[in-house]
């Protein structure tokens, strides 16, 4: 068997026969090109000419004092289409245009990862569909519209929960019968090998600007290292380049939902078990038949049923620590850093700045922490106005 | 022996192309599968395949998913289909039937004991979709190890030098994938079909049916010298709905097919 495709027992490409030469093909184009300066120097182009980076390392002061430790956040609110998608869909277009596809297609659940796509299609003049479940396109009526403002095709998934599980099934559907000259751009660290791999190869310029702006600003690591985890693809790169310092602590941070013990909460860690989903096999939340549950939380970015490969094998070394933050909690935070810091983070990194409250009441006055901040929350504003007129949220 | 291989080896000594449909276990309800399975082994169908439902259906098309998520509304579970299964045994049902599921619903049920629960029950076949070669080994050692249920190997028109691998221990027959894709394409074959299929055909030391898309006889027509059988799953499926799961047009559609199929 080839032990290349797995995370220890995770990972794997769990996909049909049609597919595996068109992965195959890809993880070649993708060695490829990562070893070839050019490529690496258009990547990086982009990277800073048109998504801005690289992003500040912000250091929170007022919460900081409030809560006794020193307290970082890693801007990537401050990438263009305001969150760290971009990073990953930059570098897989390029990729796709350098495989001489013609047409991407992407999954999106809030809309996020579509509206980044969108972005990167109409940057570099290639056909764009993107696949949403009926509901998400419901509640981020205001992301659909973005991505067809940007040139892209928004379809329509009724199936299922209707939701972005759906969504990805429809466009892996779509991908096998079109490989030839289509790329499906994937947006989270999960699906079939190698697209964890590149995932995460993308998404890894956040630590590595991380480690040396907080090496400039302190002279050493950080203590503790902290990030939100849906599919995994913010907490990945976050914390791909402290992987291997085994004195910094890292933690990902699952939704919990109502709770965990509500069964209402998107915690494949905390209390899935391993399964095959979208090509990879990885702890996710399923019934006692083995169907794939829907997951559920407040913020739409962490509501899926699974998690990255790597994450799973993460988990199970025990190089990283999965906790989880309630719907509140969060909701709770995410108010407390506008007040305290003057900025609105998305729904999902409010996820790692509750946990980051709590761990800093653990931790001392002189040592560090790193959050990141993977996106802004102007794109839940409705979601926030809601929960805070008692309406509870359209999730 | 295998059902599945005893069947392909009479239908060999016949000269006869097998016909094989997909259907969704538990629809329109347990008894009605049971019903129709009976009328189909009557009418003449050569192998049965049964869907399990699953809730992430990634390689079925709108049909095939649209039947498996009634199934799971339903109340449709694996143990009620081994129970099923299970019991037409013992009612003397004999035709070969392959469970087509996806391997979340096997690594969930556990690899080991469901090979044994598939040898117990009478299931003679697995197709798994999203289980290519590479990522069949632990199901593969479960099933060499018990001798029960084989699994069966999918091949597509894009599978190239991949075929020789894939073939080499393939028992059963080998399903050729008509396009890329999903079941059920309207779109038609892959515009290389018939180059693919005999390049398989030659590679092959079992029997080599094709499936998706297919209707009726007439579309097996330019593939007619190459391939032994055809498999008709989401048409199956729709005419069962429009005819409110009817055992008698399920058992004249199959009798039909395969009378047209011997006289092509």
């Amino acid at each position: 068997m080839d032990r290349k495709t797995y995370y220890g027992k995770f990972g794997g490409q769990f996909v049909s026969e049609s597919l595996m030469n068109t992965l195959e093909e890809l993880d070649k184009a993708f060695e490829e090109a990562i070893k070839d300066e050019k490529f690496l120097e258009e990547y990086h182009y982009y990277l800073k000419q048109y998504v801005g980076r690289e992003t500040p390392l912000t250091f929170a002061e007022r919460l900081s004092e409030k809560y006794g430790t020193r307290i970082y956040l890693k801007r990537e609110d401050l990438n263009h289409t305001g969150a760290h998608k971009i990073n990953n869909v930059m570098g897989q277009i390029l990729l796709a245009k350098r495989m001489g596809k013609t047409k991407v297609i992407a999954e999106t659940g809030a809309g996020q990862h579509g509206v980044a796509t969108a972005t990167g299609a109409a940057l570099f003049n290639m056909e764009c569909t993107v696949y949403m479940g009926e509901e998400d396109m419901k509640r981020q009526a205001l992301n659909v519209m973005r991505m067809e403002m940007l040139g892209a095709k928004v379809e329509c998934v009724r199936f299922g929960s209707n939701t972005l599980k759906d969504a990805t099934n429809e466009a892996i559907r779509v991908w096998a019968k079109t490989a030839e000259d289509t790329f499906y751009i994937i947006g989270s660290a999960v699906g079939p090998y190698p697209y964890p791999k590149m995932v995460k190869e993308f998404q890894s310029v956040i630590s590595r600007e991380a480690k040396r702006q907080f090496y400039e600003a302190e002279h050493r690591l950080p203590d503790v290292v902290m990030a939100c985890v849906g599919g995994g693809s913010n907490s990945i790169g976050m914390f791909a380049d402290f992987i291997e310092e085994k004195g910094v602590e890292l933690i990902g941070v699952e939704a919990g939902g109502k709770g965990v013990k509500t069964g209402e909460h998107a915690a494949a860690m905390a209390l899935g078990s391993p399964g095959t989903l979208h090509g990879m096999r990885s702890y996710l939340l399923q019934d006692e038949d083995g169907n794939i549950k829907l997951a559920h939380s407040i913020s739409a970015g962490l509501d899926y049923p699974g998690v990255g490969p790597e994450h799973a094998y993460l988990k199970d070394t025990g190089r990283v620590e999965y906790v989880s933050i309630t719907d509140t909690e969060a909701m709770d935070a995410l108010l407390e850093l506008c007040k305290l810091e003057g900025i609105i983070p998305a729904v999902e990194s409010a996820h790692a700045l509750a946990y980051a409250i709590k761990k800093a009441k653990m931790m001392e006055k002189e040592e560090a922490m790193i959050v990141c901040l993977s996106g802004r929350g102007d794109k839940d504003v409705n979601t926030i106005a809601d929960y805070l007129a008692g309406k509870g949220y359209m999730n | 022996m295998n059902r599945i291989e005893e069947k392909m080896a009479a239908l060999k000594g016949k000269n006869e192309k097998a016909f094989i449909t997909y259907m969704t276990a538990g629809l329109p309800d347990m008894e009605g599968t049971k019903a129709l399975i009976k009328a189909q082994e009557e009418a003449g169908t050569d192998v049965l395949e049964l869907g399990i439902p699953f809730s992430d259906p990634v390689a079925d098309g709108p049909v095939i998913q649209q039947a498996s998520y009634k199934a799971i509304c339903q109340g449709v579970t694996l143990k009620k289909i081994f129970s099923m299964m299970e019991q037409i045994r013992l009612e003397g049902v004999k035709i070969p039937i392959i469970f087509m599921m996806y391997s979340n619903t096997i690594f969930h049920y556990g690899v080991k004991a469901f090979v044994k629960k598939c040898k117990e029950a009478g299931v003679d076949g697995l197709i798994v979709p999203d289980l290519p070669f590479e990522e069949q080994k632990e199901l593969q050692d479960a099933i060499d190890k018990e001798e029960g249920a084989i699994l069966i190997q999918l091949v597509s028109p894009v599978s190239g030098k991949r075929i020789p691998m894939i073939l080499e221990k393939a028992k059963g027959f080998v399903y050729c994938v008509s396009s890329m894709g999903v079941t059920g394409q309207e779109a038609g074959f892959h515009r290389e079909i018939v180059k693919y299929l005999e390049s398989v055909k030659a590679l092959s030391p079992i029997p080599v049916m094709m499936g998706f898309g297919i209707r009726t006889p007439k579309d097996i027509v330019p593939m007619k010298h190459i391939i032994d059988g055809a498999i008709v799953g989401s048409h199956f499926i729709r005419l069962l709905e429009q005819n409110h799961y009817n055992t008698k047009a399920a058992a004249d559609y199959c009798k039909s097919f395969k009378k047209g199929m011997q006289n092509l």
